[in-house]
C-alpha cells in the first residue's frame, strides 16, 4: 500500500509539473508578448518596457518560470496588475462560494444518481427504465448554459418563484441564501445526475451478470440481499474513480453556472480576468483548479485501491 | 445454447462439399460494412438524427441562397421585433433579421465544430495507437502528459487559448481540437493494448509479419470503429465547447458570431422576454449535440453487431 | 419416493427473436445418498437441467414447467421466498469456474458464513466459527487464515474447495455439481472429485454430477443420464451403460474417445453434422440426421422410451446391438465405413528439429523503481528432437511451461538461452529478418482459432495471409493454393467468403489448420488444438491431422494437458513439470511403463471412461498443487509432491537419463523401474 501511495503521489506531482509547464509556456510564448496583450495595441514602447521590467518579463524564460514556481510553492500566485490585488486575495474571496456550489452539487448528485441507477437496473427494459434513460440522455446532451438559462427563464422570470435578489459574493451570502443556490446547484445536478445514473445503471447491470450473483442466489439469499449486499457494494466501488474523473468537467460546469447566475466565484473571476487580459489571474486560477482536480483524482484512486481488495497495491 | 452456424459440421473430409446445407452457393455473403449499415438503419432515432444534421447543413449553407434577410445594417426602426411577416424569426436589438443571422452563425458553428472534431479524432487516434503499440516508458510518459492535460478543466484551457491567441476561426478550431482528443486517445490506446496481445496478432507475427503489417492490417482496422464512433461524439463536444466560449463572452471577434454568441446575447435580455432571440439558437445547439450523440450510439451498435452472429 | 423426482421437465430460454427448448420433457429421479451423472455435449441441456432444479435460470429464461419433487414437495410450485429457503439449505450447488463464482470483494469466510446466517439465523460469531469448521471439512489448509482471504488470493483448487464449503455449509440433502472440475488441472480435478465423493458419504447426501467428461462420470456416478438435444436419450446403471450402450449416440460418444482409438489403433469415429437447432426441434428422432443406424421410421417419428429387461431405458427404434439379436436387416450409412479403418502410418525420417537446453526466464519487477526482484523460470533446460513425419506430444499441468516451449519454437518469444536447430540452422541464433523467412517452415495451430483470426477479415484473407507475408507465388497461385487447402481440410470453397464468427468451433479449427498448412511448413506446433471442442468434433480434427500428416509428411509438436489425446496422436510423448522435461519416450512405453513418479501420478489422475478401471484405481494421484515457478524447489522440482522423495532429491537435480534401448528417458533419482 505504501509503495502504491508513494508512486501515485509522485505521479500527481509529475502531473502538476507538466500542467505548470504547459500553462506557463502557453502564456509566455504569446506572439505579441504578455504585456502587449495586457496593455492593448495602443500602448507606447515606454509603457511596455516599464511593465515588462516590473513584471520581471525581461528575465530569461527559465528564470521567470523558476521565480513563478518558487512563489507558487510558497502559496503566492502573483499579483493582478489590472485589479491591483494579489491573486491570493482574489482567490480567497471567491473560493468559498465556488467550493460550496461544487460540493453541494456533487453530494446531491451522488445521493440522487445511485438510487436512480439501481432502480433502472432492477427494472431493466421496463417503461420506468426507458423513461429515465431518455430523460438522462437529454440531461446529458443539453449544454449546461442552456439548462441554466431555461431554469432562470421559467422559475425566476416567468413564475417568480425565486426572487432575483442580491448577488452571491461570499461564502456566507451563498450559505445564508439557500433559495439563491437552488437554481445554480440544480443546473449542475441535472447534467451530473444524468451522467452518473447512466454509469450506475451499467455498473449494476455489469455486476448482475457476474457469476458470483448466481452463487449468492444458490446460497438462498433473497433478491434484496443479493442486490444490496453483493451487487450494489461492488458496483459502488468504481464510482470513486468516476468522481475523480468527472471533477474537471464539474469545475468547468460550475464556471458557467457562476456566469449565468452571477455568483462571484472562481469561475466568474477567471472569465472576467480573461476578458480583461489579466493573465496572471487566469494562470493562477488554472493552476489552482488543476491542483484541486489532481488532488481529487488522487483521493479517488486511493480510496478505490482501499475499497477493492483485488487492486494490486505494490 | 445451440447456435446454428451457417452450415453443419462435416463428418468426413471426403464427403462432397455440395452437401453443405443452408448455403446458397451463388450468393456472396454480405460484407461487414453492409451488415453494419443495416443495423444502423434499423435505429430510427439515428436516421432521424442524420436527417436533422442534413437539414442544418442545407439550412446554413444553402439557405442564404434563397433567403435574403438583413444581416448587416443596423435598422433602428425594426429593433426587437417578434417573429412575424418579413422577419420569420424576428429581429434583434440592432434590427438585424434573426433568421438570416441564424444561417450565418450556423455556418460558423458547424464549420468550427466539424473541423475541430475531425482534427481531434485524427490526433487522438494516432497518439493513442502509437502510445499503445510502442508501450514501455514512452507509453508511460505519453499517458502522464494526457493525465496532466486532462486535469485542467477544458473550459479553462479554452479560455486560456482563445484569450492568449486571439479570437479567430483558426484559433478556435485549433484550440478546441487541442483540448478534446484525450478521451479518444485513451480509448484507442486501450484498444491497441488489447488487440496487440490478441492471438491473431501473434499469428501474424508467427507467420513472419512485420510491425507495419500488424498495425495497418490488424490494429487500425480493429480500432477504427472506436474512432468513428467517437468522432461523432467529439463533434458534439466541439459544438458545445464553442458555444460555451461564446456564451461567456470569449467567442469570435465581432461582427462574426455563432449560435452560442446569439444565445448569450438573447439570454442577457431574459427579463424582457425576447424568447425568439434565445430559443432558436439554443435549440439548434441542443439538436446538433443530441443528433451527434444518437448517431454515435447507433454507430457503436453497428460496429459491434458486425462481429456478432446474426 | 425418491429424494428428488423430476417429472416431464420443460425449460425454455427466451432469446431476442426466438425461444430455445433447452430442456424438452425429461424425467429422472435421485435417491438419497446416490450420485447421478448427467452427461452430454455442449448445448445438450445438461446445465439447464441443473439450473432448472435450483430455479436459477438466466435472465429471460421463462420458468420451467413440469414438476420437480424434493422430498415430496414440488419446487416449481414454491414462491420465490420459499425457494430461497431451499437453495443453499436443502440443495447446494457448485459451479464450473470458482474464480468468477465467488464475490471478489468479500472474504471467503464471510461468503460461507452468509449462507449459514441466512438459513440458521445464527449470530455473526457462530456463523464464522461454522465457516471455519466447514473449511476444515473441505480440506482447506489453515482454515482460520484462509477465511480471512479474498478469492483472488487463493489457488484454483482452493477456490473450488471454498465453493464447496459454501454449498455444504448447511449440510444439504442434495448437491448439484455443474462441471465442478472443468476449469481445473487434472491433478486438482482428482482431488476435488474425491473430496465430493467422501463428503457425500460422510454427510449422506445425494449428488448430481453434470459434466461433458465421460471419464469423470465413470468412476463417480451410480447411474447416468445421457442427454442429447434437450432430451435424456439413455439412462441406466453406470457399469451397464459403459459396458453395453444401447443408444447410438452414447455408442458414438464412446467411439469418439481418443483412448479407444489409441488402444485399438483405429481411426476415431466422428459424429457427422451438428446437433439440431433447438428453437424449432424436429418432430422426429433428434439424433437421426447424425446416426449411422438411422432408418426411415427414425426420420418419420419421435421414438418413445424403451426399457429392456434390466431397467435400461433408451429412446431409439433401432438400438445398438438390436440388429444382431433379431436378425433384422439394417442399412448402415457410409460413415460407418470410416469408423473402423486402420490408422494410416506415415514414415518417420531423420531429425528435423533439435531443441537443446532451452531456457526461458521472465523477469519480475517490484516496488517504486520496478527493480527486478526475481525471475519466473518458465522453461528450464529442455532438450528433445522431432523427426520428419513424427509427432511428439508434450503434456503437463497448466503452468508447466509447455505453451512457452511452443511460443519459443514458433518465434513468438525470444529464448533466454539454448538452441533450436531446424534442418541445421539454429532458430534461436538467427537475425530477425532471417528468422521471419524461416518462420514458414514452422507454423502454429492455436487452441482458440476464433481468437487467432482477425474478426474483420474473411477467411480467404485469413488463410492467404501467410502466403502474402512470405510472398509465395503470384496472386493466382495463392488463390489456387487456398482452394487446395480448403479442399484438404474438408471445407467447401464457398466458405472462403465467410467471416470467422460464422463457423462452428470444429470448422474454425479446420480453417486454422488450413492457415497453418498454407506456407507448406515442415513442422506444425499445435497448442491444445482440440481442448475447446466437444469429443465428437474433437475426433474429426484429430483424424484430419493424422490423415494430412501421412499425406504431406508433416511433423507435429502436439501440446495438450489431455494425455489420452496426446497418446492417440503421438509417436513419442514428453512429460513436463514446472519448466523441466521429466520423462520422454515412445508413446506406448510412457503410457504403460512410466518411469517418473509424476508421469505415474498424471496417468492415475486422468479419468478413464471405464467404470471398472476408475473404481479399481487406488493411487492418490498427485498430491497438492503446482508450486510457484518464481522460486522453484531445489534439486528435483517435483520432490515437494513426490511420494518417493528423499533428501538427495532436494540437493541434486536428477539429469535426464536413458532407461532401456527404446529411447525412453526420465529424470529421477528413484525411478519406478530400472
Amino acid at each position: 500500500m505504501t509503495a502504491y501511495l508513494i508512486r501515485r503521489t509522485l505521479q500527481s506531482i509529475a502531473t502538476l509539473f507538466i500542467v505548470s509547464l504547459a500553462t506557463f509556456g502557453l502564456l509566455h510564448l504569446m506572439p505579441n508578448g504578455v504585456v502587449r496583450g495586457m496593455l492593448g495595441q495602443r500602448a507606447t514602447p515606454q509603457q511596455i518596457a516599464y511593465v515588462t521590467h516590473k513584471l520581471g518579463l525581461d528575465k530569461h524564460i527559465w528564470d521567470q518560470y523558476w521565480i513563478w514556481i518558487k512563489n507558487l510553492l510558497h502559496g503566492d500566485l502573483g499579483t493582478s496588475y489590472i485589479r491591483n490585488q494579489s491573486v491570493d486575495n482574489l482567490v480567497k474571496e471567491t473560493l468559498g462560494q465556488s467550493a460550496y456550489l461544487v460540493g453541494l452539487a456533487l453530494l446531491l448528485t451522488i445521493v440522487l444518481a445511485v438510487p436512480i441507477g439501481v432502480l433502472q437496473a432492477t427494472r431493466r427494459n421496463t417503461v420506468t427504465d426507458y423513461t429515465i434513460t431518455t430523460l438522462s440522455f437529454i440531461g446529458y446532451a443539453v449544454p449546461v448554459f442552456f439548462i441554466g438559462v431555461i431554469l432562470r427563464d421559467i422559475f425566476q422570470v416567468k413564475l417568480h418563484w425565486i426572487p432575483t435578489a442580491n448577488q452571491i459574493d461570499s461564502f456566507s451570502s451563498a450559505f445564508g441564501q439557500p433559495e439563491q443556490m437552488v437554481l445554480p446547484v440544480g443546473t449542475l445536478v441535472i447534467g451530473l445526475v444524468a451522467g452518473y445514473s447512466r454509469y450506475m445503471r451499467s455498473a449494476m447491470l455489469d455486476e448482475l451478470t457476474q457469476d458470483y450473483v448466481r452463487t449468492a442466489i444458490a446460497k438462498g439469499a433473497t433478491k434484496r440481499r443479493v442486490l444490496y449486499r453483493h451487487v450494489l457494494r461492488n458496483a459502488l466501488i468504481p464510482m470513486a474513480t468516476l468522481v475523480g474523473l468527472s471533477l474537471p468537467g464539474l469545475v468547468g460546469g460550475a464556471l458557467l453556472v457562476e456566469q449565468i447566475f452571477n455568483i462571484q466565484g472562481i469561475g466568474l473571476l477567471t472569465i472576467n480576468a480573461a476578458q480583461q487580459n489579466d493573465f496572471v489571474v487566469v494562470l493562477g486560477t488554472t493552476m489552482l483548479t488543476a491542483l484541486v482536480t489532481v488532488l481529487g483524482s488522487l483521493v479517488a484512486d486511493i480510496s478505490y485501491a482501499a475499497l477493492d481488495p483485488r487492486v494490486r497495491l505494490t | 445454447m445451440v447456435m446454428s452456424p451457417a452450415f453443419p459440421e462435416q463428418g468426413d473430409p471426403t464427403i462432397p462439399t455440395d452437401q453443405m446445407l443452408g448455403l446458397a452457393p451463388a450468393e456472396k455473403p454480405r460484407s461487414m460494412f453492409r451488415r453494419g449499415l443495416e443495423v444502423f438503419v434499423e435505429n430510427k432515432l439515428a436516421v432521424v438524427a442524420v436527417g436533422v444534421l442534413v437539414f442544418y447543413v442545407l439550412f446554413c449553407f444553402f439557405g442564404p441562397l434563397f433567403y435574403h434577410g438583413n444581416t448587416t445594417d443596423v435598422q433602428m426602426g425594426e429593433i426587437t421585433l417578434p417573429p412575424g411577416a418579413g422577419h420569420p424569426l424576428g429581429t434583434d436589438k440592432d434590427g438585424i433579421d434573426e433568421l438570416g443571422k441564424m444561417m450565418r452563425a450556423g455556418q460558423i458553428t458547424l464549420e468550427i465544430g466539424i473541423t475541430s472534431g475531425l482534427l481531434a479524432s485524427v490526433i487522438g487516434m494516432l497518439y493513442g495507437a502509437v502510445a499503445g503499440y510502442v508501450g514501455g516508458w514512452i507509453d508511460a510518459v505519453m499517458m502522464r502528459a494526457i493525465d496532466a492535460l486532462m486535469s485542467i478543466p477544458i473550459i479553462f484551457a479554452l479560455i486560456y487559448l482563445s484569450a492568449t491567441r486571439g479570437r479567430t476561426k483558426t484559433v478556435f478550431i485549433l484550440a478546441i481540437a487541442l483540448t478534446s482528443w484525450f478521451s479518444l486517445t485513451r480509448l484507442t490506446r486501450g484498444d491497441t493494448l488489447t488487440i496487440k496481445v490478441r492471438d491473431y496478432v501473434a499469428a501474424c507475427r508467427m507467420m513472419g509479419g512485420r510491425n507495419l503489417r500488424i498495425i495497418v492490417r490488424h490494429i487500425l482496422p480493429n480500432t477504427i470503429g472506436t474512432t468513428i464512433v467517437n468522432t461523432s461524439l467529439t463533434i458534439a463536444n466541439s459544438v458545445f465547447a464553442l458555444s460555451v466560449l461564446s456564451y461567456i463572452g470569449l467567442g469570435l471577434q465581432a461582427p462574426e458570431d455563432d449560435w452560442g454568441g446569439m444565445f448569450a446575447t438573447g439570454s442577457s435580455y431574459l427579463d424582457q422576454n425576447y424568447w425568439w432571440m434565445i430559443y432558436p439558437p439554443g435549440i439548434s445547439i441542443v439538436l446538433i449535440i443530441i443528433s451527434c450523440n444518437f448517431i454515435g450510439d447507433a454507430l457503436r451498435d453497428a460496429f459491434e453487431t458486425r462481429l456478432q452472429k446474426r | 419416493m425418491a429424494l428428488l423426482e423430476v417429472q416431464n421437465l420443460h425449460t425454455q430460454i427466451k432469446l431476442k427473436r426466438s425461444v430455445v427448448q433447452a430442456v424438452d420433457g425429461i424425467s429422472f429421479s435421485v435417491e438419497a445418498g446416490e450420485t447421478i451423472g448427467i452427461v452430454g455435449e455442449s448445448g445438450c441441456g445438461k446445465t439447464m437441467t441443473a439450473m432448472s432444479i435450483m430455479r436459477l435460470l438466466p435472465n429471460g429464461g421463462s420458468s420451467p414447467e413440469g414438476s420437480i419433487f424434493l422430498d415430496g414437495r414440488d419446487l416449481l410450485q414454491l414462491d420465490e421466498e420459499e425457494m430461497a429457503g431451499v437453495r443453499g439449505n436443502e440443495i447446494g450447488m457448485i459451479f464450473q469456474d470458482p474464480m468468477t463464482s465467488l464475490n471478489p470483494t468479500m472474504t471467503i469466510g464471510r461468503q460461507i458464513s452468509e449462507s449459514v446466517r441466512i438459513h440458521r439465523g445464527t449470530g455473526k460469531k457462530e456463523a464464522h466459527e461454522r465457516a471455519v469448521e466447514v473449511l476444515q471439512l473441505v480440506g482447506m489448509p489453515s482454515p482460520m487464515q484462509r477465511a480471512q482471504d479474498y478469492p483472488h488470493q487463493l489457488s484454483g483448487g482452493m477456490r473450488q474447495r471454498a465453493m464447496i464449503a459454501i454449498a455444504l455449509a448447511n449440510e444439504p440433502k442434495l448437491l448439484i455439481a455443474d462441471e465442478p472440475t472443468t476449469a481445473l488441472d487434472v491433478t486438482v480435478q482428482k482431488q476435488i472429485l474425491e473430496l465430493i465423493d467422501s463428503l457425500r458419504e460422510r454427510l449422506g447426501m445425494a449428488v448430481i454430477l453434470v459434466t461433458h467428461d465421460l471419464g469423470v462420470i465413470a468412476g463417480r456416478a451410480d447411474r447416468v443420464n445421457v442427454m442429447y438435444a434437450g432430451r435424456i436419450v439413455e439412462t441406466t446403471q453406470t457399469e451397464r451403460l459403459y459396458a453395453n450402450p444401447r443408444h447410438p449416440y452414447t455408442e458414438a460418444l464412446f467411439d469418439s474417445l481418443p483412448e479407444r482409438g489409441a488402444e485399438s489403433g483405429t481411426r476415431l469415429y466422428s459424429i457427422p453434422g451438428l446437433p439440431p437447432d433447438l428453437t424449432d426441434p424436429p418432430k422426429v428422432c433428434r439424433f437421426s440426421p447424425r446416426c449411422r443406424y438411422a432408418q426411415d421410421d427414425c426420420r418419420a417419428q419421435d421414438p418413445p422410451y424403451r426399457v429392456d429387461e434390466v431397467g435400461h431405458e433408451f429412446a431409439c427404434f433401432h438400438p445398438v446391438g438390436a440388429a444382431e439379436r433379431s436378425g433384422e436387416d439394417l442399412k448402415v450409412t457410409l460413415s460407418e465405413a470410416t469408423s473402423r479403418q486402420e490408422l494410416p502410418a506415415g514414415e518417420i525420417g531423420d531429425v528435423l528439429l533439435e531443441v537443446s537446453d532451452l531456457v526461458k526466464d521472465y523477469p519480475i519487477t517490484k516496488g517504486l523503481l520496478r527493480r527486478q526482484i526475481g525471475t519466473v523460470s518458465a522453461v528450464a533446460g529442455v532438450s528433445f528432437t522431432i523427426r520428419r513425419g513424427e509427432t511428439v506430444g508434450l503434456v503437463g499441468e497448466s503452468g508447466c511451461g509447455k505453451t512457452t516451449v511452443a511460443k519459443l519454437i514458433v518465434g513468438l518469444e525470444d529464448t533466454t538461452s539454448g538452441a533450436m536447430k531446424l534442418s541445421g540452422a539454429d532458430l534461436a541464433a538467427l537475425k530477425a529478418r532471417d528468422r521471419r523467412k524461416r518462420s514458414k517452415d514452422v507454423q502454429l495451430m492455436f487452441q482458440d482459432s476464433y481468437a487467432a483470426m482477425d474478426p474483420r477479415m474473411r477467411v480467404r484473407t485469413v488463410v492467404r495471409e501467410p502466403l502474402d507475408i512470405q510472398k509465395v507465388g503470384d496472386k493466382a497461385a495463392r488463390e489456387a493454393r487456398i482452394r487446395e487447402l480448403f479442399d484438404q481440410v474438408g471445407l467447401p470453397a464457398s466458405a472462403l467468403e465467410r467471416y470467422p464468427h460464422e463457423f462452428s468451433g470444429g470448422q474454425r479449427q479446420r480453417v486454422g489448420f488450413a492457415r497453418a498448412l498454407a506456407p507448406a511448413p515442415k513442422l506444425i506446433v499445435a497448442d491444445e488444438p482440440v481442448s475447446a471442442l466437444d469429443v465428437s468434433i474433437q475426433s474429426q480434427v484429430l483424424n484430419l491431422m493424422k490423415d494430412l500428416q501421412t499425406e504431406l509428411g508433416l511433423s507435429y509438436l502436439f501440446i495438450s494437458h489431455d494425455l489420452s489425446v496426446v497418446r492417440y496422436l503421438s509417436d513419442r510423448i514428453g512429460v513436463m513439470y514446472l519448466g523441466k522435461l521429466v520423462e520422454i519416450g515412445p508413446a506406448e512405453a510412457v503410457y504403460s511403463r512410466p518411469i517418473h513418479h509424476y508421469t505415474r501420478g498424471l496417468l492415475d489422475t486422468i479419468p478413464v471412461a471405464d467404470p471398472e478401471v476408475e473404481k479399481a484405481k487406488a493411487s492418490a494421484g498427485v498430491a497438492g498443487e503446482l508450486p510457484s515457478a518464481i522460486d522453484p524447489p531445489s534439486g528435483c522440482r517435483f520432490r515437494t509432491r513426490c511420494p518417493a522423495a528423499q533428501e538427495l532429491c532436494a540437493q541434486v537435480e536428477p539429469p535426464l537419463a536413458p532407461f532401456g534401448s527404446d529411447g525412453h528417458e526420465a529424470a529421477c533419482h528413484f525411478p519406478i523401474w530400472k
